[in-house]
């Protein structure tokens, strides 16, 4: 081939791929919603993404457009400047960390396009409205129902509970942990024997937790701070035959068949902790944003948990 | 050199075409703040890809660019929040970037000591780096990010003077200008060249062969710590697991920009052509809203062509 071809072949290719969007003017006045999110590969991520879609599709005059930052902050400051140039009429951005997306974010507020924080914070208010849940609380639920189960195993308040760590530095992390803690602080006899890091990834938390397991010969409980690493721990601890003695809790609790709360009916998971989407609470304040120019959202909404355990797990499957 | 610029020029053309346009009915793309966006946007990958050129020049490759950026943003970020009270900002910045250029180079002179000396392939010895630094990197930190925050101490004054876009594009832009006059009117860049066109004669000619890898690899280091410096005010972070695959993105824009991976053949222009190319790709995906899974596809497919162009070019 002859380079003139080469570059008509890159061309060609370029335009096709640009040109997967349909043209031309509807008639009716269509929003554009432009979601920023950190990483599609976790599953909470892609259900936030899945429930979004949906839900604005219902709504009739919004197009969504989702870019997936893959976890690289640097990619997504990348991605919220681009958006920001198209100036879509509402910006959703679930932030890969809270340092890194501060200022593309103050300069979204600056050209006054209406600006979701979703799920994690950031180190300034660069937001309309801040859409979260309260890690905190939810780290105080899983700790006081791992101090409980260890009173019903033992009779009183003692064990060793390793934590699986999500990605460090990350809002959720530091409070899922700090809430536990929290609980664990008053009762002497509870140790955490090891906190490894698994980044909120399955695969890592499997080799993490084999580390540990050979490390410690006496395990009780097993926290992830997600539902995919305490998954990821139990294989580790199923593979080296020491399932039965420990309790794995997580958080998350995501629907679906490969959510956390299938995996507390299957009895992998003792109890996960929903924590909410958020995606519900920012179509319905977005969608108001969009249709009343009157409307202006609270600066932050906090949404509440629920435990998931053996009891109430078939009710919740079947509603999500 | 001129086949890239007539890809850079057509894949630019291309990005006008399909550029949407703004409520006004001008295209996006040629808004001055979406393309002073691009720039910044390669600054980082491109001065890295400024060093790498030399480095590929010599038939060498540096695995570890990236490992060595987010070393340097450790480093500056632990250096500026840990400056003592009393300490003058300039003083403590110019500290902090010191210490992150220092090692920086220090790790590149290393990689290139131990081509030159003990003469391992170059693939091998900063394969090993990529891996050991980013572990060193990762045991600073004890692998957490350390936060530079908004308020008026000296971390957040760094961070608020080198985020600016002028400073990054700026940066690059003398950086560029810099490594490319050296290489074409200096006697150290004919140095370079000769090597990696080849090593034996350039060794009977008694060129001093093991001084220039070993600064050849020093420089890519430096430059890769500047970039870290960079990063770490635009991220307002330091972090141990940033730069991850960076060495794969400032390879490709030596490549694109008719770099030779045997050595011998490759200019600084052509690599900023091939920056450049890689940005207006990307922000033009990214315009149309096109999936990011996509991007990296087309992606891979301009890099083939762009070198399958050149070859054929050599050829005719």
């Amino acid at each position: 081939m002859k380079r003139i071809e080469y570059t008509v072949l890159a061309a060609a290719l370029l335009a096709a791929s640009c040109g997967t969007q349909p043209g031309g003017q509807p008639s009716q006045r269509q929003y554009l919603v432009a979601f920023s999110q950190c990483n599609n590969a976790e599953p909470y991520r892609a259900a936030q993404n899945a429930l979004l879609t949906r839900l604005l599709a219902a709504a009739g005059d919004v197009k969504l457009v989702i870019a997936d930052a893959q976890q690289d902050n640097a990619r997504q400051v990348a991605q919220v400047e681009t958006f920001i140039r198209q100036k879509p009429d509402l910006l959703i951005v679930a932030p890969n960390e809270r340092a890194a997306l501060t200022a593309v974010m103050g300069q979204a507020v600056e050209a006054r396009i209406p600006t979701i924080c979703l799920e994690r914070d950031i180190l300034q208010p660069n937001y309309t409205t801040y859409i979260h849940s309260d890690n905190r609380a939810i780290g105080r639920l899983a700790g006081q129902f791992i101090a409980d189960q260890l009173i019903k195993k033992y009779g009183t308040a003692k064990g060793n509970v390793v934590q699986m760590r999500g990605l460090l530095g990350v809002e959720g992390e530091i409070n899922r942990d700090a809430g536990a803690k929290e609980v664990f602080a008053r009762y002497p006899g509870i140790h955490i024997v090891a906190e490894p890091v698994a980044d909120w990834i399955q695969a890592k938390a499997k080799d993490r937790m084999t580390e540990v397991l050979r490390a410690s010969p006496s395990i009780d409980v097993l926290y992830g701070h997600n539902d995919p690493m305490a998954v990821g721990a139990y294989l580790a601890a199923k593979e080296l035959g020491r399932d039965q003695g420990i309790l794995f809790v997580g958080v998350d609790g995501l629907g679906g068949e490969a959510g956390g709360i299938k995996k507390v009916m299957d009895g992998v998971l003792g109890a996960t902790f929903v924590y909410p989407l958020c995606v519900d609470k920012a179509a319905e304040i977005g969608l108001k944003i969009l249709h009343d120019p009157q409307f202006h959202p609270e600066k932050e909404y906090t949404l509440e948990s629920t435990m998931v355990t053996a009891a109430n797990a078939a009710d919740l499957f079947k509603k999500l | 050199l001129k086949g890239t610029l007539i890809g850079l020029a057509g894949i630019v053309l291309l990005a006008i075409l399909f550029s949407p346009r703004a409520a006004d009915g001008s295209r996006i793309f040629l808004q001055p703040g979406n393309l002073t966006d691009i720039l910044r946007q390669v600054a980082l990958i491109g001065i890295m890809a400024l060093a790498m050129t030399y480095v590929i020049l010599t038939a060498g490759i540096d695995l570890s660019v990236g490992s060595i950026m987010a070393l340097a943003t450790a480093v500056t970020a632990m250096r500026l929040t840990a400056s003592p009270a009393g300490m003058g900002h300039v003083q403590a910045m110019v500290l902090a970037i010191g210490a992150a250029l220092l090692v920086s180079a220090g790790a590149g002179a290393l990689n290139g000591a131990v081509i030159a000396f003990v003469d391992v392939q170059p693939f091998i010895v900063t394969l090993a780096s990529m891996i050991g630094i980013r572990g060193l990197a990762k045991w600073l930190t004890h692998n957490t990010n350390i936060d530079i925050g908004f308020g008026q101490d000296v971390a957040a004054h760094f961070a608020s003077l080198f985020w600016q876009k002028a400073v990054v594009v700026g940066a690059f832009a003398v950086l560029a200008v810099i490594f490319g006059v050296a290489l074409a009117r200096t006697v150290f860049g004919r140095y370079v060249r000769a090597i990696g066109d080849n090593e034996k004669a350039a060794r009977y000619t008694g060129l001093p062969i093991r001084s220039v890898k070993i600064w050849v690899y020093g420089l890519s280091g430096l430059l890769s710590g500047f970039a870290g410096v960079l990063y770490t005010a635009e991220n307002h972070q330091g972090n141990p697991n940033a730069g991850v695959a960076y060495e794969l993105d400032a390879i490709a824009a030596a490549v694109i920009g008719g770099a030779r991976l045997a050595g011998g053949k490759g200019t600084i222009a052509g690599t900023i052509a091939g920056t450049l190319m890689i940005g207006v790709v990307t922000n033009m995906l990214r315009l149309n809203n096109v999936d990011s899974n996509v991007e990296m596809m087309v992606k891979a497919v301009i890099i083939v062509l762009a070198v399958a162009a050149q070859r054929q070019r050599g050829a005719e």
